[in-house]
């Protein structure tokens, strides 16, 4: 009786009180996850209307509009899903959960990094009212200088914001890590996705004022009257290709990074086996994210730079592919002699992940050198390779941590058959919109093109059916884990039966963390102790 | 299905990069095949049963670490190393050649000739080193002949380069020039058309052509 009134049952909040005021890591994180898989949802409408486009060579809609599609598809996909979803959501929630600490740094910076995120996802929307923006992702000036309309000047405003909420969020993720570790928590008993997470958020800290440098200068010359890139006037177009790719490269490891992360700490739960290699997965993070930023005049081999001038970089891109294959060398032998149990993140890890993200890490290696690059820069190749980092890379890995973490967030389970249906879904998907790109590609179809001679048809056929497969494979995972949210079954705090902190609390874990800090002494990775054997009414052993 | 793999060669240079192209292959090839059947097989053979209950007690091994970080690292360097001559060879023009001046406007492909007559069309003599000064009238367009499997982009205020020898074999060829660095609504239509003509039909070519 005692007990039960030393804990009042504390008086349901308000909806405002709940979640518009919250600073709670745990609450930003999820508005981070539900907002940024209505963005996915918006995003990969666009990449359906860009492959119905595609569907016959004369196109299906006029060049204008396909040209405003695929760029709101990028935009929407790369700056308001894949970095919020693993940096704002994924990171958000767990990082203080995965070293002990009751919440992040900077609890009310963190929620204006979310408010801002929010408002910059809102203005890139606006910009339909206004004539979308059409001048690509990256808005290369002289025409992004020259388009008609207010949509580039949303999406400038609208990616500012993003990138502010990066540069906000970053600056939390490194004091919350480096000061709020519990005690015995050395960087060396961190887990991987704490030091994925760590390593990104130095890129983005130095990686993302790059990017603001090139679009404020951007604004500036659209509408007041400066040359930054105007060459008749002794501008440079391509300066503005350097400070963008100087920051884009590198967020290409902001959004891969942390799903390396996320793999690392779902192989050794199901495989039920310590992560095979620690120090060499998480050292070979540190290693992209230095490499990284050396590596990004490859996107501009054929863009204006002396052709040899492209030898550096060659290399530097060739070299970066190191620390990777060390991390798939390690996740395989995380897998050997374990226990493989066939869960539904399990599937997204190893078959989702690796099975594809190795087919864009391969094609990175081609179109690093420069003779090839030569030939396949701007075609489908390159649409292909990317998609297999981002798509098969970072959302396969988005898709096993949604399923991993869910029934810690909610505290209830989706539907495991479902969620086995929509994987198949997602694979098959996956490889009949992508691989056939790699064929266009080498056969010399450039990319953004919103006609193409006939003889392309087949595969961008082959392609488009591929795409509404990930759209029904989509609608089936989240309509499985909205349900699941409010009807699933409830579930225990740690289902899974893993290691790391977050599952030794609550599902969902209660506001303040942990009621005692842990005392961490060990590696979060140990072996799993056989299981106990079931009871059974007349043991054949006795 | 697979007649359009790779497009025609028109020049050694084009050969020289298909065959780049797979060797590398081949290298990547390789590795894909081997992660793939480690990856299935392990999923196979080390599948949760009763009598495979839990994983062993393994945490690395260092060997292994500096084995598969070298073998990838000297592949990779030896595969850029393997590059470098063709970037020079490609980056210095030959003493003699013809030199074509090609700007892109939105949404068109401009050729000057040697004698200062411009066209629509790209004619190209083979046999002879084809020089391309490649710049734009308005914003950035790319300049790309699949068929000789190169390609540089059209900045305006700026002249970019590269050149070809086409096999002499190949007179009569046409072939597509198509714009692949986006350029706005008409980026897709914006293609020219090349054709392979003799030297002495490339002279005439261009002094019937009006300055």
């Amino acid at each position: 009786m005692e007990a039960v009134l030393s804990h009042p049952r504390p008086r349901r909040q308000s909806f405002v009180r709940e979640w518009v005021l919250t600073v709670d890591h745990k609450k930003i994180g999820v508005m981070y996850g539900v907002t940024a898989i209505f963005f996915f949802l918006l995003g990969g409408l666009f990449a359906l209307l860009v492959r119905t486009d595609l569907l016959v060579p004369q196109g299906v809609f006029d060049a204008q509009s396909y040209n405003e599609f695929f760029t709101m598809h990028a935009t929407i996909m790369i700056f308001l899903v894949i970095i919020p979803l693993l940096t704002g959501a994924f990171g958000n929630y767990l990082i203080p959960l995965h070293i002990g600490a009751r919440d992040m740094a900077f609890p009310r910076m963190n929620a204006l990094s979310y408010w801002l995120y929010l408002a910059s996802g809102v203005i890139m929307l606006c910009s339909m009212a206004g004539g979308m923006p059409d001048a690509g992702w990256t808005a290369y000036p002289p025409y992004s200088v020259s388009a008609k309309g207010s949509g580039i000047d949303f999406w400038i405003f609208s990616v500012h914001l993003a990138g502010l909420s990066s540069i906000l969020g970053a600056i939390n993720f490194l004091v919350t890590i480096h000061k709020m570790r519990a005690p015995g928590m050395s960087f060396n008993r961190m887990t991987l996705f704490t030091w994925s997470i760590w390593v990104t958020a130095w890129m983005q800290l130095f990686g993302t004022p790059a990017l603001a440098g090139a679009i404020t200068t951007l604004l500036s010359d659209r509408h007041w009257s400066t040359v930054f890139y105007n060459a008749s006037a002794g501008g440079d177009p391509m300066l503005y290709q350097h400070l963008f790719w100087f920051y884009s490269h590198p967020a290409v490891y902001i959004m891969i990074l942390p799903a390396f992360g996320i793999i690392s700490e779902v192989l050794p739960v199901f495989s039920r086996k310590p992560i095979f290699g620690y120090h060499a997965i998480a050292y070979s993070s540190v290693a992209i994210g230095f490499l990284g930023f050396f590596v990004w005049a490859h996107h501009m081999f054929v863009a204006g730079m002396q052709m040899s001038e492209g030898i550096p970089f060659m290399i530097s891109s060739l070299v970066i592919a190191v620390p990777t294959s060390v991390k798939i060398f390690n996740w395989l032998a995380t897998m050997w002699r374990g226990s493989v149990e066939y869960s539904v993140p399990m599937m997204y890890a190893s078959l989702g992940f690796i099975g594809s993200f190795i087919i864009g890490g391969f094609s990175g290696v081609l179109v690093a050198a420069v003779p090839l690059d030569m030939d396949l820069h701007d075609t489908y190749f390159v649409v292909a390779h990317i998609h297999y980092v981002l798509f098969g890379g970072s959302v396969m890995t988005i898709m096993a941590g949604l399923h991993f973490w869910f029934p810690k967030v909610t505290g209830r389970m989706y539907n495991k058959t479902l969620g086995h249906v929509s994987f198949w879904f997602y694979f098959v998907g996956t490889q009949l919109t992508f691989f056939p790109m790699h064929f266009l590609g080498l056969a010399g179809m450039p990319r953004r093109y919103a006609t193409y001679p006939p003889q392309y048809m087949f595969w961008n056929d082959v392609a488009t059916i591929g795409s509404y497969v990930l759209g029904l494979g989509t609608l089936l995972i989240v309509a499985n884990l909205f349900w699941a949210a409010k009807y699933g079954v409830k579930v225990g705090p740690n289902p899974w039966g893993a290691q790391t902190l977050e599952w030794q609390v609550s599902s969902p874990p209660p506001e303040h963390n942990f009621d005692e800090i842990p005392t961490v002494t060990d590696n979060p990775y140990r072996p799993y102790d056989p299981p106990q054997p079931e009871p059974e009414a007349n043991p054949t052993w006795a | 299905m697979f007649s359009s793999w790779l497009p025609v060669e028109l020049t050694q240079m084009a050969h020289n990069v298909d065959s780049f192209f797979y060797i590398m292959l081949g290298v990547v090839a390789f590795f894909f095949v081997l992660v793939e059947a480690l990856l299935i097989t392990f999923l196979i053979r080390y599948r949760r049963t009763r009598r495979n209950p839990t994983g062993a007690a393994v945490h690395g091994n260092t060997k292994l670490e500096v084995v598969w970080m070298l073998v990838p690292a000297a592949i990779l360097i030896g595969l850029g190393a393997f590059c470098v001559p063709y970037v020079y060879a490609l980056q210095k023009p030959p003493a003699q050649d013809v030199t074509i001046r090609v700007t892109g406007h939105e949404w068109y492909w401009d050729f000057e000739y040697p004698n200062g007559a411009h066209a629509r069309t790209l004619e190209v003599p083979a046999g002879t080193p084809v020089l391309f000064d490649i710049t734009s009238a308005d914003v950035i367009h790319g300049f790309y002949i699949p068929d000789v499997r190169l390609q540089q982009d059209a900045l305006p205020g700026r002249i970019t380069q590269f050149w070809i020898n086409i096999k002499p074999d190949m007179v009569g060829h046409v072939f597509d020039v198509p714009c692949d660095q986006f350029c706005g609504a008409g980026h897709s239509q914006m293609h020219a058309t090349g054709r392979v003509v003799t030297q002495a039909e490339f002279q005439q070519w261009v002094s019937s052509l009006k300055k």
